[in-house]
């Protein structure tokens, strides 16, 4: 428009393109030049596009965040039990289908075991996946004891017996557990006693031999008498686990356990043994269960012997294994336990290496299962705290860092900093206390202040400079006296204007 | 539960050292198994589960030491470690009163839980401190004999007595093993069982002539 009206006094200047870039602009471009108006153009399109798409995407957000917290407060908790409830039934379709599948398999074993496994292998059930694992498993051992036994002249005799037993075992499935231990130790004594006699081993050959049988029959039989249904070994295993869990707050110093994680291999041992314990439950043969246990205890003496420079001793031993159980939690412990007590030969467990760590095990977990406040050199009332989680214990801050492992060197931190910020918040309480104070005194200052100029008011009245204004406006001489007072510049103004007669 | 069979056979012993944290526990039976004392070059990784072949009188014995934790918080788990062992090696320190009396609980709870079929030694170590004896040898041995238990005297430090301790419960532990054979009359199979220690009826009427085996052997 006004360039429009511009138009009309042309002026050279007003043509030129409003960027100053010296050539002549366009109204239709709003007075840019073509090349200036593009790029002014283009800018403002990509700013246009730009905010499009954040508005766009304001809105989607809005929207799903909006939907979702809808959506959850209406399913969060039916989705996640049904879920679970799922799962659960998956699982037990899963053992039972597995159960299935053994149970129709293992009696017709009356062909060689390999080809069952075979066909368990092909068949076509997809949730099989850990009897398909387990059958490997066992054709693997099969063969493997086939193999151990072809250069013995009893070899065939051997496995014919063993494999009878252990086909004998399926359809044992519902005795109790004790009954089934009673029955493979039983199987056990005899074959090793026929070894002994009749085919007139010596005795590290049919304790090797007896090492074999074992291994066979319990890889095959593992699924079915590990943690059977008769017993409460779950119950048992969910019972220790919690257990432990609620004893994390126990430290080396309490269990005067002579190891000094400081030390670099220290801790690494003890990192070992920590996995060696955990792996145990992975195992399938009592002896290879037991061979955790005895790497376990290995990794202990280890640690123990760097940090006191001597031969571990049992003082020194049991107490750093419980420390080791402690930190491990291994899964499934009281099912091992029992499986191996049930199911190990017993002559290992009896005198062997092999059975003294075992024992030490089974003190510390009966330890661990009876712990109280006494036997942690602690009272009764700080062990209920302790348990109950009101409290943890106090971190000696000079040997704090001597019980460092990485984890409670974080632990550590993590209770510096809870220091701290409780430190932070005293003070900060102190500041908001000594901010409202002030606040007061300033309030009571100005009060007083007002106070005070009242009352020097009051006695001595405000004298007026005018006296003839006092006398006049009479009742309010400060607010008249204030007003002229204001209009000092008044003096400096002209007269006002009078309407003036013009005459004619 | 000793796997002692027929002639020939190796015997297999478990024996559990038991007594108060610091009476030498760990000392003896190191110096017994490897000769060691207060080695300062040390190979032995432990000193809580050791093995000693012995030949006695022609029949080859495997001897398994089982060291146990002494302290005072771990006594509730006694039972555990002397589970099913031939013997138990019970030492307490000649210059502290208070490990001769922890012995003598052991001895009770030992008698109670396995009867006569364990054979005891009581060991009064240190007696390289002689001066400082806080426990007579008198009062020591009379107890010995009224728990039938056998009473020594051992020295660690100076390598006395302690060969000699184990030798003698080794003979002890064979006798015992032999007189449970012949009472059971020499059946391999029925030994077997006796392995598991299932037949705890049968074990009751052995265990006075076992008894009276320790006490006279």
């Amino acid at each position: 428009m006004t360039s429009q009206r511009r138009g009309i006094h042309l002026d050279q200047s007003e043509l030129l393109c409003k960027k100053g870039c010296g050539f002549y602009g366009n109204t239709g471009w709003q007075g840019l030049c073509s090349k200036c108006w593009r790029e002014e153009n283009q800018r403002e399109k990509q700013k246009q596009i730009q905010e499009d798409w954040a508005l766009a995407e304001r809105l989607q957000k809005e929207e799903e965040e909006a939907y979702a917290s809808r959506h959850q407060k209406a399913q969060s908790q039916p989705t996640i039990t049904p879920f679970s409830k799922f799962e659960e039934r998956k699982t037990k379709e899963k053992s039972s289908k597995v159960n299935t599948v053994t149970k129709f398999f293992t009696p017709s074993t009356k062909t060689p075991s390999k080809k069952d496994a075979f066909e368990a292998q092909s068949s076509p059930s997809p949730s099989s996946s850990t009897s398909r694992h387990s059958s490997v498993d066992s054709d693997h051992a099969t063969r493997e004891f086939i193999d151990f036994l072809k250069p013995l002249k009893s070899g065939r005799e051997i496995f014919k017996q063993c494999r009878a037993f252990t086909e004998s075992m399926v359809y044992k499935r519902d005795m109790a557990a004790d009954e089934l231990s009673e029955c493979v130790q039983d199987f056990y004594q005899n074959l090793s006693d026929r070894l002994h006699t009749q085919f007139k081993g010596s005795s590290e050959h049919v304790e090797s031999v007896m090492d074999e049988v074992e291994k066979y029959m319990m890889t095959r039989l593992y699924k079915e008498v590990f943690c059977p249904e008769t017993t409460d070994d779950e119950k048992k295993d969910l019972a220790i686990q919690k257990r432990i869990r609620a004893l994390h707050w126990v430290t080396i110093e309490m269990l005067c356990v002579p190891v000094d994680e400081e030390i670099a291999e220290v801790s690494d041992s003890v990192v070992k043994a920590i996995t060696d314990v955990i792996e145990m439950d992975s195992k399938c043969v009592p002896k290879e269960k037991l061979a955790c246990i005895t790497l376990c205890s290995k990794h202990i003496f280890n640690a123990i012997k760097i940090t006191k420079k001597e031969a571990a001793s049992a003082d020194d031993f049991l107490p750093t294994l419980i420390y080791i159980v402690l930190k491990a939690n291994p899964p499934r412990l009281q099912s091992n336990i029992q499986y191996i007590t049930r199911f190990s030969n017993p002559s290992r467990l009896m005198t062997g290496e092999d059975g003294y760590y075992f024992t030490n095990l089974c003190c510390a977990v009966a330890f661990i299962e009876k712990l109280d406040g006494q036997s942690l050199n602690l009272s009764a009332e700080e062990f209920e705290l302790y348990m109950s989680g009101q409290a943890s214990p106090q971190r000696p801050q000079s040997t704090g860092a001597a019980s460092c492992s990485p984890g409670s060197s974080a632990l550590g931190q993590v209770h510096e900093r809870l220091d701290l910020l409780a430190g932070l918040g005293e003070r900060q309480e102190q500041v908001m206390e000594k901010a409202r104070q002030l606040e007061s005194d300033l309030i009571d200052w100005s009060d007083d202040v007002e106070q005070k100029v009242q009352s020097v008011l009051e006695s001595f009245p405000p004298e007026t400079q005018n006296p003839t204004a006092t006398t006049a406006s009479g009742t309010t001489p400060a607010a008249s006296s204030a007003i002229d007072s204001d209009n000092v510049e008044n003096e400096h103004l002209p007269p006002p204007l009078q309407p003036q007669v013009f005459a004619g | 539960m000793a796997a002692g069979g027929t002639g020939g056979r190796t015997y297999s012993f478990k024996v559990v050292l038991l007594g108060e944290g610091c009476v030498g526990k760990t000392s003896l039976v190191l110096r017994y198994c490897e000769n060691k004392f207060n080695d300062k070059h040390i190979t032995t990784l432990q000193a809580s589960f050791l093995t000693k072949k012995l030949n006695i009188t022609g029949k080859r014995v495997n001897l398994a030491i089982w060291d146990t934790a002494g302290q005072e918080r771990f006594h509730a788990l006694g039972p555990i470690y002397y589970r099913d062992s031939n013997g138990a090696v019970l030492v307490y320190d000649i210059t502290d009163e208070d490990s001769f009396q922890k012995v003598k609980n052991w001895v009770k709870e030992l008698r109670k839980m396995l009867g006569n079929e364990i054979c005891l030694c009581i060991v009064g170590n240190k007696i390289d401190l002689d001066k400082d004896r806080h426990v007579s040898v008198e009062e020591a041995e009379s107890y010995a004999e009224s728990v039938g238990a056998k009473h020594y005297h051992s020295s660690a430090k100076l390598n006395k007595g302690i060969e000699e301790l184990f030798l003698d419960l080794c003979k002890r532990m064979m006798e015992t093993a032999q007189a449970e054979e012949r009472l059971k009359g020499n059946g391999a199979s029925q030994s077997a069982s006796s392995r598991r220690g299932v037949q705890i009826v049968d074990d009751e009427p052995q265990a006075t002539p076992a008894g009276g085996c320790c006490s006279s052997g």
